[in-house]
């Protein structure tokens, strides 16, 4: 048996912070073969990127790799001289990060990044070039990675290049000295569905071209599926377990696994769920809807929309970014104007304080003031309806009973609590009010899928005892296919299509929408043949251009 | 949508002569209102009252404000801001001798503040929570909120005890025979007329001084620079270049610096206000005979066309100085250039 590329075995890490130290890998082996891909999977803490950081060389100063070797083409790296080990980077290995745009110094160009890269690269070999030669050396690569306008790209600012042109710069960093290991930290997962489809095309057909192997972090089971034929499933620092992909996708052992592949909302296939639609009269009515940003040569971000709420109905407006979901859902909100066409929001005026609709955020990281305890964050909404004393307090056990949360949790405050837990706190801050419409603006974007999934139930469970409508905001299909009983797609400004969710998903008419079906990630082989097809044709009129 | 970047200077441009606009008149009021009688001030007590009154009339101060405003304006805008009711001169006369003296030190203090606070913060930042940065953070606490004249006479009794021969006032020692230059900056002078004696007698007045006015900037731009520092180091690209094994030195001084740059940069233009007015205490202590002190005698003695003019400049100290940074910081950061008309 041949000696595997990357041999990682028994590694041990801990992180020291504030006088504690904390164990992040127990004991992690894996191997990477020579052209193999290797997809490390796990959720938020469960040491997918420590691994790689220990792997590159890049572990905070806090962090400390107890016992355990990391050997690479045969050689021990842990043990390796410093300069030794700086040498490897770029070259033996390289990483692409997952935020194209963070990833980048938005005060220099991107040629500048690109040129720094490979100056230092070809220092530590030895070897010298002028900078026209590294230019054309770039150049190369860049059209490598589908860049034809090098020199545009060069010359750009990071902030001038759209989200996929970058994440293409972002791999050509990668390639630029030929490195034996791509590693690769869930790249696309900051950008839509459809461009991160073709990033993950182009990084699968550079592993073949360039022979290289690839060890790809991910959260994402369908991501999986597509890029790699090995997976390594990880939870909390240990190693789950490995095996082939196609095994592990189709018959998980360990009962970690399989729940990861529960919770993962389907496409296709006889575990989604359909949601009846609401035979209840109209609540929301929306005729003509425009909104124009800016005074001359504004940018129109809705164009002629309308749309119609039913009470009591989960109704989806997809739509990548750009497209104007965010904009109609504020409208409705009242929480920006219209420029022109007219919303009517059919149920009694509210009491004073009271609001009609209110909305749950994306991120409830940043939702929640990190300064004031669920307590505080909930007496706001309460006191602007009246509420006091033990009025309140009464209320706000029952908000806490009502998102399935102890009421011993209203002393605590947001870094105490785990994503899901601050969501279902923003959840019960929107009941607060008393609204008839909820909007959900991508409620569970920020969380692992397991943790999605408990919310999302939580949310029918509460639509269900409150008799409350959704509106529902998100780029994610595969979760609205399974939570929404009508869905509009968007695309910008425009609503292209619209009807029940399953007619649209088992027949979408429109080229856009089926672009966007087909580029979901999916985790068994069924759900991919029954996505719709589209041609080359219709992708590029509607998808958005990440080349140039 | 893309800004052109000429329209945006002109823009600015404009804000600027609407701010300098609204100044002359706030100042303009603002002198006449407060108590005193400058013609009474002017002549005397033991003047009759017939001579205050006439004087009132030559001065133009029967007249109604509104008109007695325009009428300034309008001469201003022609280069004249009226006589000097002390020195007996026309006022741009007066500013031309004593502005140069100031905008001498303010600049050397820029400068000095640049010189000292900005690798003072990359420094400490770099060694975060260890003792340098201990230190560091409080010598420039220290430099914030001791008052600045403090700085001056502790500067000026260290220089006179330790430092025997080396100059504690004024600008320029008598006995070099020295007539005055084309710009009126002698360090620039001496240079520009073969006087390099000149131009280093200069520079030994000056560094006293510029180092006790900028001590209170070094002190609150080394903490801006810290934080902006380390603020960016968090940053993935920081990260991205280091997997790529670009050395720290390269990561530090050529990404961070100019990244960390921004906000220094933005509070030296805020900071321009406080400079300006610590220049009026520090060239009191130092006898500098700048436009400051000009400028405090102005008030004293309520000088009305001194006065206004005396904040006028000032004022376009500081506006010039924002501009400036807008310029720098603009030029910085790519982003700032790409106003979206979103």
């Amino acid at each position: 048996m041949t000696e595997p590329l990357l041999k990682v075995e028994g590694l041990n890490v801990s992180f020291t912070t504030y006088g504690r130290t904390r164990k992040v890998l127990n004991d992690v082996s894996f191997t990477v073969g020579a052209g193999e891909r290797v997809a490390l999977i796990g959720e938020t803490g469960s040491g997918k990127s420590v691994t790689a950081k220990a792997i590159i060389g890049t572990l905070p100063k806090n962090a400390v790799v107890s016992s355990g070797s990391i050997a690479f083409a045969g050689r021990e790296v842990l043990a390796m001289p410093r300069g030794e080990r700086e040498a490897l980077k770029g070259t033996a290995f390289s990483l692409i990060m997952q935020d194209p745009l963070a990833s980048f110094n938005p005060v220099f160009k991107i040629g500048t990044h690109l040129d720094d890269v490979m100056r230092f690269a070809d220092k530590r070999e030895g070897k010298s070039f002028s900078k026209a030669e590294r230019r054309n050396r770039i150049a190369a690569v860049l059209r490598r990675v589908q860049l034809a306008d090098t020199e545009r790209v060069m010359n750009a600012y990071p902030s001038e290049l759209s989200g996929g042109m970058r994440q293409r710069v972002l791999i050509g960093l990668a390639l630029l000295h030929q490195p034996k290991l791509l590693i690769a930290d869930e790249p696309g997962t900051a950008l839509d569905v459809t461009t991160q489809d073709e990033i993950l095309n182009l990084i699968n057909q550079l592993v073949v071209e360039e022979k290289m192997s690839l060890l790809m972090i991910t959260h994402n089971l369908g991501v999986v599926r597509k890029v790699a034929d090995r997976v390594v499933v990880m939870h909390h620092g240990d190693i789950v377990e490995t095996g082939p992909c196609a095994e592990i996708l189709k018959h998980p052992s360990q009962a970690y696994t399989k729940a990861l592949l529960d919770a993962v909302p389907p496409l296709y296939g006889p575990r989604v769920l359909d949601l009846p639609a609401s035979d209840k009269p109209p609540i929301v009515t929306i005729d003509g809807l425009n909104k124009i940003y800016g005074r001359r040569n504004g940018y129109h971000a809705v164009r002629d929309v309308n749309l119609v709420l039913k009470e009591g109905e989960v109704f989806g407006l997809a739509g990548e970014s750009g497209s104007g979901k965010t904009s109609v859902a504020r409208i409705i909100m009242g929480l920006s104007s219209a420029t022109s066409g007219t919303i009517s929001i059919d149920a009694p005026a509210p009491a004073k304080g009271r609001r009609l609709t209110q909305i749950v955020y994306q991120n409830p990281g940043t939702s929640l003031n990190p300064k004031r305890t669920v307590r505080q964050t909930l007496t706001l909404p309460l006191k602007a309806i009246g509420l006091d004393g033990a009025a309140r307090l009464a209320r706000m056990n029952e908000l806490m009973d009502l998102v399935r949360l102890p009421q011993s949790y209203l002393s605590k405050y947001p870094h105490e609590l785990s994503g899901g837990q601050k969501q279902r706190v923003a959840i019960a801050r929107a009941l607060a009010a008393e609204p008839k419409i909820l909007i959900l603006d991508e409620p569970t974007a920020a969380l692992d899928v397991s943790v999605q999934k408990t919310v999302i139930e939580l949310l029918l469970q509460l639509r269900e005892e409150l008799g409350l409508t959704y509106l529902m905001i998100s780029h994610d299909l595969s979760l609205m296919r399974n939570f929404c009983s009508r869905i509009a797609i968007m695309l910008r400004g425009e609503i292209v299509e619209d009807g029940a969710t399953t007619q649209v998903f088992a027949n979408p008419t429109h080229p856009y929408t089926r672009a966007l079906i087909a580029a979901i990630p999916v985790v068994t082989d069924e759900e991919e043949r029954l996505k719709p097809s589209v041609s080359e044709e219709e992708r590029t009129r509607f998808l958005v251009k990440t080349t140039d | 949508m893309q800004q052109h970047p000429f329209v945006a200077i002109l823009t600015r441009l404009g804000t600027f002569v609407l701010v300098m606009i609204a100044l002359s008149i706030m100042i303009f009021i603002l002198a006449r209102i407060v108590p005193g009688d400058p013609a009474r001030m002017a002549l005397g007590p033991a003047a009759t009252q017939d001579q205050v009154d006439a004087l009132r009339g030559q001065m133009g101060l029967d007249q109604p404000l509104v008109l007695q405003y325009l009428d300034y304006a309008g001469k201003a805008l022609r280069g004249d801001l009226g006589m000097s009711l002390v020195s007996q001169r026309p006022v741009t006369t007066d500013l031309s001798q004593t502005v140069p003296a100031t905008l001498e030190l303010v600049l050397v203090s820029v400068v000095f503040m640049f010189a000292v606070a900005i690798p003072l913060g990359v420094l400490i930042a770099h060694y975060r929570d260890r003792a340098v940065d201990h230190l560091g953070r409080l010598l420039s606490l220290t430099g914030v909120t001791i008052p600045s004249f403090l700085f001056a006479i502790t500067l000026q009794l260290l220089a006179a005890r330790y430092l025997s021969g080396w100059p504690i006032i004024g600008r320029l020692d008598h006995d070099l025979n020295w007539t005055g230059g084309p710009t009126g900056f002698l360090l620039l002078d001496g240079l520009l007329t073969g006087r390099p004696d000149v131009s280093l007698n200069a520079l030994q007045h000056l560094i006293l001084p510029a180092f006790a006015l900028s001590m209170a900037g070094i002190g609150q731009i080394t903490r801006i620079t810290r934080s902006a520092m380390i603020e960016n180091q968090r940053k993935d690209h920081v990260l991205t270049l280091k997997s790529f094994g670009v050395p720290e030195r390269v990561i530090i001084f050529r990404y961070l610096l100019k990244l960390s740059s921004i906000a220094p940069l933005t509070i030296m233009g805020l900071e321009f206000a406080s400079l300006i007015g610590n220049a009026f205490v520090i060239e009191m202590i130092f006898a500098w005979g700048g436009f400051a002190s000009y400028g405090l005698n102005a008030i004293l003695q309520k000088d009305l066309n001194a006065v206004t003019a005396v904040v006028l400049v000032a004022g376009l100290f500081f506006i010039v100085a924002n501009l400036i940074v807008d310029v720098l910081i603009t030029m910085i950061d790519p982003r700032l250039r790409r106003k979206e008309a979103r």
